[in-house]
């Protein structure tokens, strides 16, 4: 178990550390992870624990992570993971885009082509420009 | 940075409490994967809260299958809440009810029947009633949810044809007391401004409402001004619980609960007595009220004042109200440029929730800060009609539609030259309020009642006691839903409605807002739209009780198709005969104006040249409403033209501090109060259904501050049972500095009958508005277990 929350922190670190080509990832040089690290990649978790909150373990699994999203807009405003990032059944550590564009449609569109939203707006924190 | 599963485990146990007992919670977020994919967007508003929120509904292949905001709308610039981008999720959803069901006695089973032979049922029952017993035997309980034509239809055949005035709706729930607030102090229901005004504040004061959950989308716009402007713009929040809206604020005041009017007059004092009142605008456009018809003068308003010092209000209050922050929260208000009230249900559902709007409204008045960019006095409404269809199209027992009172001859008599019918045939007595309904049908008084779209076996205060009336078996009970509730359950008759965006019709929000919403969708088959099952009743009813004027009261609709021409034909009806010349003047919010807006109208808009600009975004004001304009008396330039002040003046109140119904005891030692979650909406009958928002808050909770839990040996997630002298819960505790020492707090949306928490609440209610006492009884608590597993439940 030890080995596969391992894995999940891993794969949300990779999100700074990594770049990859999937067209829903950043351009080279800039941080993502693959779209592919998903339910499948975390931990097992019972029923019961299905109806926890992300954060209540990311608090501590991922505390940086927990921080910024908790200091950001979405933090304050309760904009919560499962909303962009989904959850155990289909969760995606790399949300589509289109996630963005249920609230910033008109930002979405003014995107600077071949650009992800979080290029320039940092994840977790989304301050206004990196 | 890793945590091991014995610890995973150990925190879960302590955090949940809860196991898990079978339900399957299928998630997915395949809509917003696909929202790239619709074929169309068709633009209508959100389906829940207050605010207004206007959306685009993706369709692919005639389903609905995304969501997204509308970035050009004033009302929420694009943004919207989870609920609020999910809940196309209800269209098509596989619960729906799709037959009318019917049985005779409610200990039987419901079988399904053909819609003629449910109408013939509906129509013989309530015709049988009036014969036998009177036209005060029968009842309609709305909704502010239901569209201004259904509302506005209703109670035309409710009033003009059963002949009686027993026509209510759950606003009376929620928003009865701010009614009775903006009448009494301002002369007119609702706000003069509206969200325009939060983008030019520099003070917010938020009392009684945890905005952050309850209206997320306003809230974020109060953010959003707050940390561009962290040094210049102050948040000032007041609550007896700290809340997820307390994040924003500069100073939270924390107050024993029912207190909040001393906190109210001390602010006035403090205004009072460092000057920091505006005195041209108090000598111009106010007087200061001991009763609606002793005016008194400023002196004596002061001298009544005088006794709420900051440091007897400190000392009333207890928390951490001290004399100096009441002083500090009075400077900003009074000395900022633009200053913003907002309250919800902390100051409306209180034993004297009108008294607690006048004060609010007070300090707006004593201030000026009213009626320039930046300031306003502005309650938020709970549902997304409870303004456009209720306050506005008649859908209390007291008012007609367009503002009029009942018990005013003049204004019956508009009315029943719009309709056609005879002078006279609308009856002088207002009917039944929501409490005073419930209680007649416990008495035997009410033989037959519709509940539409909403679940009062839930959702009223001591909720055992009002069912036991709903079980009887010489009540019958007609319900038009798109799920099963609650009160379905105890329903003769289960009558499968159209879901928004399956129909078409207007709503009204919070800022005096018509917005329209087109049907995009078919509803699924065997459900019809209400106005086609409003109108086919009448009809009926008209034959049953051989009355022509119920068959007047739906003749302009007969034979309309009921998507788009029969309700656009009763909003023609009720926008250009009812509101002409009153203070809601709709005229020029035609459909097709609706259509062409991106977000609505702001009323009055009396042409539809005006309304094509938006309409009125500050009431009363020369140069922005044109009725201030046309009601014009003098040069001055505001002009308080509303129907309840002769004397187009504001008035400044004079009330004193009143505690709630009920207060602790040594056998009932706390106080309970109830709230929201930003996850559900309401009872949850559609939320509930919605399985990422079920699984995101799966069951209630009872807070408790951690002082009191380690008195009484409660540990997160223990089962606590809530007790007061009218029920019992049993909920798991969440252990939380939230609520003040001495208060617990549960939330109110969860369907099981353990944790169904107005099976606790008091039915107290404010002696003006009827708006019962949600908020404050008193309880006590204790552990009767650890952890137990539960299960989320919804009535199917």
């Amino acid at each position: 178990m030890k080995g596969k929350i391992l894995l999940v922190v891993l794969l949300i670190l990779s999100v700074f550390l990594s770049a990859c080509t999937c067209p829903n990832c950043p351009a080279k040089g800039q941080p993502g992870v693959s779209v592919q690290a998903r339910a499948a990649d975390h931990p097992a978790v019972t029923e019961q624990e299905k109806l926890m909150p992300c954060f209540e373990c990311h608090k501590e699994a991922t505390p940086e992570i927990y921080s910024e999203w908790f200091e950001s807009g979405h933090g304050k405003g309760m904009v919560k993971c499962y909303e962009c990032h989904g959850t155990y059944e289909d969760m995606k550590a790399v949300p589509y885009m289109s996630v963005c564009a249920v609230c910033h449609s008109g930002q979405f569109h003014k995107t600077v082509d071949g650009k992800v939203c979080w290029e320039c707006h940092p994840v977790h924190s989304f301050t206004v420009h990196n | 940075m890793g945590l091991s599963r014995r610890e995973f485990i150990k925190r879960t146990a302590a955090l949940s409490a809860a196991s898990y007992v079978g339900m399957h919670l299928p998630f997915s977020l395949e809509g917003k994967a696909r929202a790239a994919d619709a074929d169309r967007w068709v633009r209508g508003s959100c389906r829940l809260c207050g605010v207004g929120c206007r959306v685009d509904l993706g369709i692919k292949n005639g389903k609905a299958v995304a969501l997204r905001g509308v970035p050009e709308s004033r009302t929420n610039l694009g943004y919207v809440c989870m609920k609020g981008m999910l809940f196309y999720k209800i269209l098509g959803h596989p619960e729906r009810l799709t037959k009318p069901l019917y049985r005779s006695t409610k200990t039987d089973k419901f079988k399904e029947i053909s819609w003629d032979q449910a109408l013939d049922i509906a129509a013989k029952q309530f015709a049988d009633s009036v014969r036998k017993h009177g036209s005060d035997s029968v009842a309609y309980y709305g909704s502010g949810q239901a569209l201004t034509e259904e509302t506005y239809l209703f109670q035309k055949i409710m009033r003009g044809g059963l002949q009686t005035n027993n026509v209510e709706g759950n606003p009376r729930l929620c928003m009865a007391s701010a009614v009775g607030g903006y009448l009494t102090s301002f002369g007119a229901d609702e706000p003069i401004g509206g969200y325009a005004d939060i983008d030019q504040a520099s003070c917010f004061f938020i009392i009684g409402s945890n905005m952050a959950e309850a209206h997320p989308v306003v809230f974020r716009r109060v953010m959003k001004r707050k940390l561009d402007n962290p040094n210049a713009v102050k948040i000032i929040n007041v609550d007896p619980r700290i809340s997820p809206t307390s994040r924003i604020a500069d100073m939270h005041l924390q107050f024993k609960p029912g207190t909040d009017l001393a906190i109210l007059n001390a602010m006035a004092y403090v205004i009072l007595e460092e000057k920091l009142y505006d005195e041209e605008f108090i000598s111009n456009y106010s007087t200061f009220r001991q009763s609606k018809k002793v005016e008194v003068d400023f002196d004596t308003y002061r001298k009544f004042i005088s006794d709420y010092s900051p440091e007897n209000a400190a000392e009333t209050c207890g928390g951490n109200i001290t004399a100096d922050n009441i002083r500090q929260a009075a400077r900003w208000f009074a000395k900022s440029n633009g200053t913003v009230s907002m309250w919800t249900m902390g100051i409306n559902q209180r034993k004297r929730g009108v008294w607690a709007n006048n004060l609010i409204h007070n300090l707006h008045i004593l201030t000026g800060q009213l009626l320039k960019p930046g300031a306003d006095s502005l309650s938020l409404t709970g549902q997304p009609n409870a303004c456009g269809g209720v306050r506005e199209g008649g859908g209390l027992c007291h008012i007609l539609p367009g503002h009029r009172l009942v018990k005013k001859e003049k204004l019956r008599n508009q009315v029943e030259l719009a309709w056609g019918i005879p002078k006279g045939r609308i009856p002088p007595k207002p009917g039944y309020h929501t409490m005073a309904m419930f209680s007649a049908i416990n008495a035997g008084k009410i033989k037959a009642i519709w509940v539409h779209c909403t679940s009062p076996a839930q959702s009223l205060p001591n909720a055992d006691l009002y069912r036991k009336g709903m079980k009887r078996e010489d009540v019958f009970i007609v319900t038009t839903d798109i799920f099963p509730t609650k009160t379905t359950e105890l329903a003769n008759l289960v009558l499968p409605t159209a879901f928004h965006f399956e129909k078409t019709g207007v709503y009204g929000c919070t800022e005096r807002r018509s917005q329209i919403t087109p049907k995009a969708v078919d509803p699924p088959a065997g459900a019809r739209p209400e106005v086609w099952i409003v109108r086919e009743w009448a009809l009926r009813l008209a034959r049953e009780l051989n009355d022509p004027v119920i068959k007047k009261c739906v003749e302009p609709f007969i034979g309309k198709e009921e998507s788009f021409d029969l309700p656009k034909a009763i909003w023609d009806e009720y926008s250009q005969k009812l509101t002409k010349g009153r203070d809601n003047d709709l005229r020029g919010a035609t459909y097709d104006v609706l259509m062409k807006m991106a977000d609505g109208v702001q009323w009055p808009a009396p042409t539809e040249e005006f309304a094509l600009t938006g309409g009125t975004v500050k009431k009363f004001v020369r140069g922005m409403d044109p009725m201030a304009d046309s009601e014009a008396r003098d040069d001055k330039p505001y002009q308080f033209y509303g129907p309840a002040h002769p004397d187009r003046k504001l008035w400044i109140w004079l009330r004193p501090q009143q505690g709630p119904a009920e207060t602790p005891d040594a056998e009932y030692p706390f106080y309970l109060s109830t709230g929201r979650i930003i996850d559900h909406w309401h009872t949850t009958s559609m939320t509930g259904r919605i399985p990422e928002l079920m699984r995101a808050n799966p069951y209630a909770f009872v807070e408790i501050n951690p002082k009191d839990a380690a008195k009484l040996g409660i540990k997160p997630g223990d089962m606590v049972e809530v007790k007061s002298r009218r029920g019992t819960n049993v909920l798991p505790a969440k252990i939380y500095e939230g609520p003040i020492q001495g208060m617990v707090f549960v939330y109110w949306h969860d369907m099981f009958e353990d944790r169904m928490i107005n099976r606790v609440t008091k039915d107290a209610y404010d002696p003006g508005s009827k708006e019962p006492e949600f908020k404050i009884c008193a309880c006590r608590i204790r552990k009767v277990s650890g952890p137990k597993p539960l299960k989320p439940y919804i009535v199917s």
